[in-house]
């Protein structure tokens, strides 16, 4: 059984002339084919003038999972650029890999679709929708 | 066997140990494709557009083909048909990349009708994207005209499309077939067991030791590029095995897709043993079983993965349960075992069988007919009978599928009725 933390990013593409993003971070014990517990979810948006670059991918992933504890992050190789691994691992200040088990690679799936169901959220405020009194 | 020169081009500042492994893989490849390497050539640079390698190592491999008269040059780098080309008028020798040597193992293997349909789409679809620039560059000095360059050029790159389609077409229809048997055996109540992993991991070998235990074993061999598929008794439960064909770092996507057929039953498997070599280095087992995983990702349906670490009486105790901790992580239920010194082979089997999809187990309580004594002997046939007693009445204990269990049921209500 093994801790880790799984990263995503969403909406890194220009949206009314800005990018809105959104980093989800789940925490997640997995062991080589299953996930076996999910202990927290931090989800944090973010926005910036400019195209964000592998610095700003850091600094976005590590505001996200902080207080999440010290165990390794996990995120795709595409979100960074397709750096090698070794290259990302040492812009972090805490342990950082690419998925590589079926379980990570589903934790990175889960953060993946929470990073996205909350942007769209986020740009969509007036969807909350009033329940209608049936009675 | 004919003689080779292998060729890399290595990325600079990429890790001196991952070069090395590629290249031990295209030397174990030459080997597969039965060559025998004559001789070495390594360069550290960026790709050249021409060469692939710089155009003074080109020169050098050029001068090593005429004095080693190999029958072709093989490089670890994808090359472009210029390169190929370029390469080819400067060595005066046949020159071919990793892929081409891949397929080429492949159609030595392939004697099935299908499975030489299979080869030859894999080849056609690496061949469609150059096929226009091959011509033009066989060509060259042709002039245009009637049936000139432009004619050439695009009725060349039809034909291979037409093949293509033809191919795709056949193979759509035999696909069904093979889905059909593989509903038929679950129906019939087999589990469906795959060996996969790495082509020198020792899957073939543990196939054999766990087959050839069994007393009763029936043949029921394909050809080498089929899956081999055989029957397995795991603790009473009848199961098919099959062997595949071993998975080859950064398999191109286009040779995946040919394969799909063999590496299909490693999909549709109830359990899938993933054979580990461990005496390898850490690093390289790592990278080997994330590559795995890879390739099961998003495309098993409900499997579990049992890892069976092999080769593990090359290792000192101490050693293997260090290697066996930091692989823990990639290495879902891990058992390890020797299919050489048949060590593990029991322990490898309990755990199969907890993982085999659940029977029931019940007791059964049938009057002393005729009928009766048939039903017993139809459950002999279908499922576990753990004791029989024959009394006044006859009293199983039996464990079977699902449906079984709901047939005897029925079966048990209409016989005490009478």
């Amino acid at each position: 059984m093994k801790r880790i933390i799984a990263v995503d990013i969403s909406g890194r593409h220009r949206h009314n002339s800005r990018y809105l993003m959104v980093c989800a971070a789940v925490s997640l014990s997995v062991s080589g084919g299953h996930v076996k517990q999910i202990h927290g979810v931090n989800i944090k948006p973010f926005v910036s003038d400019n195209p964000p670059e592998v610095v700003d991918v850091v600094q976005m992933i590590e505001r996200t999972v902080e207080g999440m504890g010290g165990v390794i992050i996990v995120a795709e190789e595409g979100d960074l650029f397709n750096q090698p691994e070794w290259l990302s691992n040492s812009m972090f200040t805490a342990s950082f890999k690419y998925p590589e088990s079926l379980s990570e690679r589903m934790g990175v799936e889960i953060a993946h679709h929470i990073s996205l169901s909350s942007r769209n959220l986020l740009l969509d405020p007036r969807s909350w929708e009033p329940i209608k009194d049936n009675l | 066997m004919k003689d080779v020169i292998l060729v890399q081009r290595r990325i600079p500042r990429c890790s001196e140990s991952q070069n090395q492994r590629k290249f031990a893989e295209l030397r174990e490849l030459a080997r597969a494709g039965n060559y025998n390497v004559v001789s070495e050539v390594i360069q550290t640079r960026y790709p050249d557009r021409q060469y692939q390698i710089g155009k003074g190592k080109a020169e050098e491999v050029a001068e090593l083909a005429l004095s080693q008269k190999p029958a072709k040059i093989i490089f670890y780098n994808p090359l472009s048909v210029t390169q190929v080309y370029n390469l080819s008028e400067m060595c005066k020798c046949e020159v071919i990349d990793k892929f081409q040597l891949i397929l080429e193992i492949f159609a030595s293997r392939a004697t099935t009708r299908r499975s030489r349909m299979q080869v030859e789409l894999a080849r056609l679809e690496y061949e469609l994207p150059r096929a226009r620039k091959i011509v033009s560059l066989l060509k060259m000095e042709e002039r245009p005209g009637f049936m000139g360059l432009g004619g050439y050029e695009d009725s060349y790159e039809q034909d291979v499309k037409k093949r293509i389609s033809r191919i795709k077409k056949e193979l759509s229809t035999g696909q069904r077939d093979s889905e059909n048997l593989r509903g038929y055996r679950h129906s019939k109540g087999f589990s469906l067991l795959s060996l996969a992993g790495y082509t020198n991991a020792g899957k073939s070998t543990l196939f054999r030791s766990l087959v050839d235990e069994n007393v009763e074993v029936e043949n029921m061999l394909f050809t080498t590029l089929s899956p081999t598929t055989r029957y397995l008794n795991i603790n009473g439960r009848w199961t098919l095995l099959t062997d595949t064909v071993g998975f080859i770092e950064d398999l191109p996507h286009f040779l995946v897709d040919a394969f799909r057929s063999t590496l299909e039953d490693v999909f549709r498997a109830d359990i899938i043993l993933l054979v580990v070599d461990i005496s390898e280095p850490v690093d390289v087992i790592r990278k080997k079983l994330a590559v795995s995983h890879e390739i099961f990702w998003e495309r098993l349906e409900k499997a579990t993965i049992i890892s069976a670490i092999n080769k593990a009486d090359r290792l000192s105790s101490e050693e293997l349960s260090s290697r066996l901790r930091s692989i823990a992580y990639l290495a879902p239920n891990p058992v390890v075992v020797s299919a050489k010194t048949g060590e593990g082979l029991d322990e490898l089997k309990d755990i199969i069988h907890s993982h085999l999809p659940e029977w029931k187990r019940f007791t059964l309580e049938l009057p002393m007919s005729g009928e009766s004594m048939s039903a017993v002997s139809w459950l002999f046939e279908e499922g576990i009978v753990h004791s029989i007693n024959y009394g006044n009445t006859v009293v199983m204990d039996v464990e079977a599928r699902n449906e079984v269990y709901h047939k005897a049921r029925s079966l048990e209500k209409r016989l005490s009725f009478r």
